[in-house]
């Protein structure tokens, strides 16, 4: 028989129908072959832990569970997606610090994670964790993840060059103390040229991450429990001239090291002696700077004040089980919640885990596990999930909204405008300036959050 | 010669009548056979084109959570981007971007092109190649690349300048609002002279060599030459070059999102590398708002049409006065 058309047409359609063919067998395999449960993670070290727990309670409850490890951005990005278009996602997603408001912009009706506010009271995990934790991962009163994490941030510091020069860190009990020595440091490593060799702290000078922890152990906020913008502030003014300070001008103590490689050598060439080091990031420089074995130690915070609180918050991990989840049949969400149970809460597990990723976990009870209390040798021997668990009850809490992001970015904003202005003005005026642009970043903010019809139509008041 | 050729064809009585024959009386599956072949030409554009273009012409007037929850706002999308400062913003940067990466590239593009239009024999091949792989990785390579780069104190970038020039060591290219834009050409140009080279080296290898022996005979210049003879004879090119450019500038997005990614989020510290489409994005994807998105999406249409007709009608004016 022959194609009337000609060969070339022929071939085309045969590759278009072998294709479809491929395609559609190909769909029927992945959709025959799914697991009871399909977990997502943006965490390497997190994905790995989970994997080595897994088996034994795929054996306990007779069921398959895959771990995929996606990066951060992805996963916000596409699950966002995802889940606004009704596409398959994961049955269980654990996201990163910052990013519930993204998946809580529209009613709440549209979330797409099962809300779990009257499971985390039934079974009393509500009063067990730390309750700074909740707001976290919480839109308008109602709590969509199983918090993973309390995250209490340290110093972390070269002891050995501090003790070169003969820096008492008790004595570093307040933020001026701190920065008294800190100038002396910087002055005694600054070559003819200007050149400095030794700064005595590495800090963001993004105004994001960096100010945002600070502004929390200042007991500032970005929003308040309403979710109602709260950054402009003349407290969250004073920190952001006190950072201006340390980053620029004559009163310099601070260099911006970055992230992964260029921290790394920052670390290893001594260019800061401090390091703000959450618990997750204890784990990050023993795997990234092992040649700093036994030369690194950690110490609180300094206070903003005499007596003050010596610890902030930085980072966080939320379990959300989806709505697909449910929608599959309630004995599948019941398996997600054992597996959430089982990861986030089981004992032993977690005390195998911390060996790993150094995350002390947020129910109280727990941190009296005897694993908490083993010394690490990279750390001079200090005793590393104990000195984390002391001040984990201390943590400020942070509320979130929808609009966390778009504010993050205005209070950033607010930051490099007053480093510009202190670098073109120096110290007159600066106050009223920052104050003034404060306002004006968070009138945007809440112009933003009014325009949100979605918001307006079912917010309780609540974040 | 005509006549010849055809009578040499032995089905020349035959064809000539067949492409005659009314379209009724031709068998049905030949009458049906152009709309088959343009079949599916005319379903993927429908699909992702036309369908997409109407879509969004109706989604401009909605506000959006996703492509599932929407509710009409009429002009309020439009309204809302005349007055807002990040959408000026975005507007301004991207201008500036376009305005430097045009006021540097072309020259650049053009003196690399003359340079290699020279006689530099078999290298040609060799540099033209080097000049032009950076096109070849991709905004998202050059983005990653240019990160590590431009890290202070450690990247090589800015040890080079501290060697050269005793400064900029330290220097914060992503995270110091003054200097995103400046790093964002640095690393376009990076990528884009040696595409645009190609073009003018083409043009220049096409300019008539008479033209310029009877300028070069009548006692012209170099200089001359170049003013007189060769840009009159390029000016297609460049006009081309310079509306492809333009439209490419304002259409900027993978290579400020990757390098500021690490850095501020996409963005760049206060907004300093947010671009129209950056800002386009940030609706769509980042909250959501498909509608305003698509608000952002026309008035970017309309403003490049704009820009390119300008660019276009002043080159012709130009071309004529030349």
């Amino acid at each position: 028989m022959e194609f009337p058309y000609g060969k070339a047409p022929l071939a085309i359609l045969i590759l278009a129908i072998i294709s479809g063919a491929a395609v559609l067998w190909s769909s029927a395999q992945q959709a025959s072959g799914r697991p009871d449960l399909i977990f997502a993670t943006f965490s390497k070290e997190q994905g790995a832990a989970y994997a080595e727990a897994l088996p034994a309670f795929e054996k306990k409850y007779n069921c398959h569970v895959t771990i995929e490890v996606v990066d951060q951005a992805a996963l916000k990005n596409r699950l966002a997606s995802a889940l606004l278009v009704g596409a398959q996602v994961p049955d269980m997603v654990e996201l990163i610090d910052g990013s519930m408001g993204y998946f809580t912009k529209g009613p709440i009706k549209d979330v797409g994670f099962v809300d779990l506010t009257n499971i985390m009271h039934s079974s009393g995990l509500y009063d067990r964790i730390v309750k700074s934790r909740f707001t976290k991962w919480s839109s308008r009163g109602h709590i969509f993840c199983l918090p993973h994490d309390v995250h209490p941030v340290m110093l972390c510091y070269r002891r050995d060059l501090v003790e070169q020069m003969g820096i008492d860190v008790n004595q570093l009990t307040t933020w001026d103390k701190f920065c008294a020595v800190g100038r002396e440091v910087v002055k005694k490593n600054t070559d003819a040229n200007g050149m400095v060799s030794h700064y005595m702290i590495d800090m963001f000078n993004d105004g994001l991450d960096g100010l945002r922890i600070m502004i929390l152990q200042h007991g500032g906020t970005i929003f308040n429990n309403k979710g109602q913008v709260e950054f402009d502030t003349p407290g969250n003014a004073e920190v952001i001239i006190w950072e201006v300070k340390q980053l620029e001008g004559p009163t310099r103590i601070a260099f911006p090291c970055g992230w992964g490689q260029p921290l790394s050598r920052a670390m290893i060439d001594g260019l800061c002696l401090f390091y703000f080091c959450p618990d997750w990031r204890t784990e990050q420089f023993q795997s990234d700077v092992p040649m700093l074995a036994g030369k690194l130690d950690l110490m609180p915070l300094p206070a903003w004040t005499e007596g003050g609180v010596r610890t902030t918050t930085w980072g966080g991990t939320g379990l959300a089980i989806t709505k697909q989840c449910k929608q599959r049949g309630d004995k599948y969400f019941d398996l997600a919640w054992k597996l959430a149970q089982y990861l986030y809460l089981d004992p032993q597990q977690l005390g195998e885990r911390f060996q790993t990723t150094h995350v002390l976990p947020p129910e109280k009870d727990l941190w009296s596990l005897p694993v908490f209390d083993q010394r690490s040798s990279f750390y001079s021997g200090v005793k590393l999930a104990r000195v984390y668990a002391n001040l984990a009850p201390y943590i400020p809490q942070e509320f979130v909204s929808p609009y966390q992001e778009q504010a993050a970015g205005k209070l950033s904003a607010a930051f490099l405008d007053a480093m510009q202005y202190y670098n073109d003005h120096g110290d007159k005026g600066l106050m009223d300036y920052v104050m003034g642009d404060l306002h004006v970043k968070a009138d945007y903010v809440r112009k933003l959050m009014a325009r949100n019809v979605f918001l307006a139509s079912d917010s309780k008041g609540a974040s | 010669m005509t006549q010849i050729s055809l009578g040499s064809r032995p089905n020349e009585n035959v064809e000539p009548k067949r492409a005659n024959l009314p379209g009724k009386t031709r068998p049905p599956r030949h009458r049906a056979a152009p709309y088959l072949f343009l079949t599916p030409y005319f379903i993927i554009t429908s699909i992702f084109f036309l369908y997409p273009l109407a879509y969004a012409t109706l989604l401009a007037f909605y506000q959006t959570n996703g492509p599932g929850t929407k509710v009409f706002v009429g002009l309020s999308n439009f309204r809302f981007l005349i007055g807002d400062s990040d959408f000026h913003k975005a507007l301004w940067n991207t201008t500036i971007f376009a305005f430097f990466s045009l006021c540097l590239q072309l020259p650049l593009s053009l003196g690399l092109a003359m340079l290699l239009n020279g006689k530099i024999g078999r290298a040609k091949a060799f540099f033209r190649l080097a000049i032009f792989a950076p096109n070849l990785v991709g905004q998202v390579f050059v983005g990653v690349l240019f990160m590590v780069l431009f890290t202070p104190h450690y990247g090589l970038f800015n040890v080079m300048l501290q060697k050269v020039f005793n400064w900029g060591l330290d220097q914060q290219w992503l995270a110091n609002p003054a200097l995103v834009m400046p790093a964002i050409i640095i690393a376009s140009l990076w990528i884009y002279v040696g595409f645009n080279m190609i073009y003018f080296l083409a043009a220049l290898q096409n300019v008539d060599q008479s033209l310029i022996e009877a300028a070069r005979i009548d006692g012209a210049g170099p200089v001359g030459i170049f003013f007189n003879v060769t840009i009159p004879a390029i000016v297609p090119v460049a006009t081309f070059v310079v509306v492809t450019s333009t439209i490419g500038s304002f259409q900027l997005f993978e290579l400020p999102f990757t390098l500021l990614q690490q850095q501020s989020g996409g963005y760049g510290p206060a907004d300093a590398g947010l671009t129209v489409v950056g800002y386009l994005y940030r609706n769509a994807f980042d909250n959501g708002d498909l509608g305003t998105a698509a608000a952002i999406g026309w008035l970017l249409t309309f403003l490049v049409l704009a820009i390119s007709l300008v660019q276009v009608w002043l080159s012709r004016h130009v071309g004529s006065e030349t």
